[in-house]
C-alpha cells in the first residue's frame, strides 16, 4: 500500500530538482554567449559608429578649433551619455585632421596654442607635454606618442566622427 | 585620476607626476523639505563640475571622495576633521589640496582651511541637463582649471 503511494522516492526526488536546477543553471549562461554569437546588434554597442559633430565642412580653417559631441556609451553597468572632443582643422593639403585631446602622457586635455610660448602647438598643463600641429609629440616634452586621431567621414558636407584610434609613435 | 581602482593603480606608478587633490565639500541636512532639495541639487551640480574637472587636469589630479558634513554651522569641531583629512592626505606626496563647494558658509573659515578654497556661488534649482547649464557649467569647470594651474 505504502509502497504504492510513495511513487517518488526521496533521492529520485532530489535527483530531478537537481537536475533542473543545473539545467536552468547552463540554460542561464549560454543564453548569452549564444545571444552574442548569433546577434550583431550586441557587438556593436553604440560604439564605432560615426556621430555628426555639428560642423559643417565649410567651416573647417587652417586654424584647429574645439568640436564637442555626445555619444551613447555602454559602460558595464550602465548606459551613459558621454562627452567627446576633437581638434579640427585642415592641414595645408587641405585634408580635414581630427585628434583627440587627450593628452598621450597620462590622460589630461591638451589645446591649441595653450602655452604662449608655443602658440603653434597643442599643449598640455599637466606636465606641460606638447604636440606639434600634425599631432606630434615634441620629443623631450613627457608625451610618448602622438596625439589619437578620429576616424572620419564627410556626409552632406557634415563632419561626422567616429572613435579616436592611437598612431605610430615618434 | 578618480577614485577607482584603476586609477589608484595607474597613481601608484607615477606618484611623481599626480602632485594635486581635489575633494568636494558637501553639506548634508535634512531638516526640512526645501533644504532636501537644495541639497540634493547641489550635490549633483558639484559632483559634475569635480567630475568633469576631473576630466580635463586627469595626469596630475586626483579627485577624492567628497567630504560631507552637517549644516547649519561649521564647528570648531568640523575644522579639526577636515584638517585630520589633510593630514591623512599628506600621507602621500601631494603638494595641493582643492576644496571645491558651492556653501559659502566655508568662505569665512578659508584661512583656516588646509588647502585652498573653490567657492563658487551655485543656484538653488534647475534643470541639470539642460543646453544652457551645461554651457554654464563648462564655463565653471574652465575657470577653475584655469585657477588650479595658476597653483601649479
Ligand atoms: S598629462 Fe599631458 S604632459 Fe602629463
Amino acid at each position: 500500500m505504502s509502497d504504492k503511494k510513495q511513487q517518488v522516492s526521496r533521492r529520485q526526488f532530489l535527483n530531478y530538482t537537481l537536475t533542473g536546477v543545473g539545467g536552468f543553471m547552463a540554460a542561464g549562461m549560454l543564453a548569452p554567449m549564444l545571444r552574442m554569437a548569433v546577434d550583431p546588434v550586441l557587438k556593436e554597442s553604440g560604439q564605432g559608429d560615426m556621430a555628426n559633430v555639428g560642423l559643417s565642412v565649410d567651416d573647417i580653417t587652417t586654424e584647429p578649433q574645439k568640436v564637442d559631441w555626445k555619444i551613447t556609451q555602454v559602460d558595464g553597468w550602465y548606459e551613459s551619455e558621454v562627452n567627446r572632443s576633437a581638434w579640427v582643422f585642415k592641414d595645408e593639403n587641405g585634408d580635414i585632421q581630427a585628434f583627440s585631446p587627450v593628452c598621450k602622457h597620462l590622460g589630461c586635455v591638451v589645446s591649441w596654442g595653450g602655452s604662449d610660448e608655443y602658440p603653434e602647438q597643442f599643449f598640455c598643463p599637466c606636465h606641460d607635454g606638447r604636440y606639434y600641429k600634425d599631432g606630434t609629440n615634441v620629443p623631450g616634452t613627457p608625451p610618448l606618442q602622438p596625439l589619437d586621431v578620429y576616424e572620419l567621414e564627410v556626409r552632406d558636407g557634415i563632419l561626422f566622427l567616429g572613435d579616436a584610434v592611437p598612431r605610430e609613435g615618434a | 585620476m578618480k577614485w577607482k581602482k584603476t586609477d589608484i593603480t595607474q597613481y601608484t606608478e607615477a606618484k611623481e607626476y599626480i602632485d594635486t587633490v581635489l575633494i568636494p565639500l558637501m553639506p548634508f541636512e535634512m531638516e526640512s523639505d526645501t533644504h532636501l532639495d537644495v541639497n540634493a541639487f547641489q550635490y549633483e551640480w558639484t559632483m559634475l563640475l569635480v567630475n568633469e574637472l576631473e576630466k580635463e587636469l586627469t595626469g596630475r589630479m586626483m579627485l577624492l571622495p567628497p567630504y560631507v558634513y552637517r549644516k547649519p554651522i561649521i564647528q570648531e569641531q568640523e575644522l579639526k576633521r577636515i584638517d585630520s583629512w589633510a593630514k591623512e592626505i599628506k600621507k602621500q606626496p601631494f603638494n595641493h589640496v582643492f576644496f571645491l563647494t558651492l556653501d559659502g558658509g566655508w568662505k569665512k573659515h578659508e584661512e583656516v582651511l588646509p588647502g585652498t578654497l573653490l567657492w563658487l556661488p551655485g543656484m538653488k534649482s534647475g534643470d541639470l541637463h539642460s543646453a544652457d547649464m551645461y554651457r554654464f557649467i563648462r564655463d565653471q569647470v574652465e575657470q577653475m582649471s584655469e585657477l588650479i594651474q595658476s597653483y601649479w
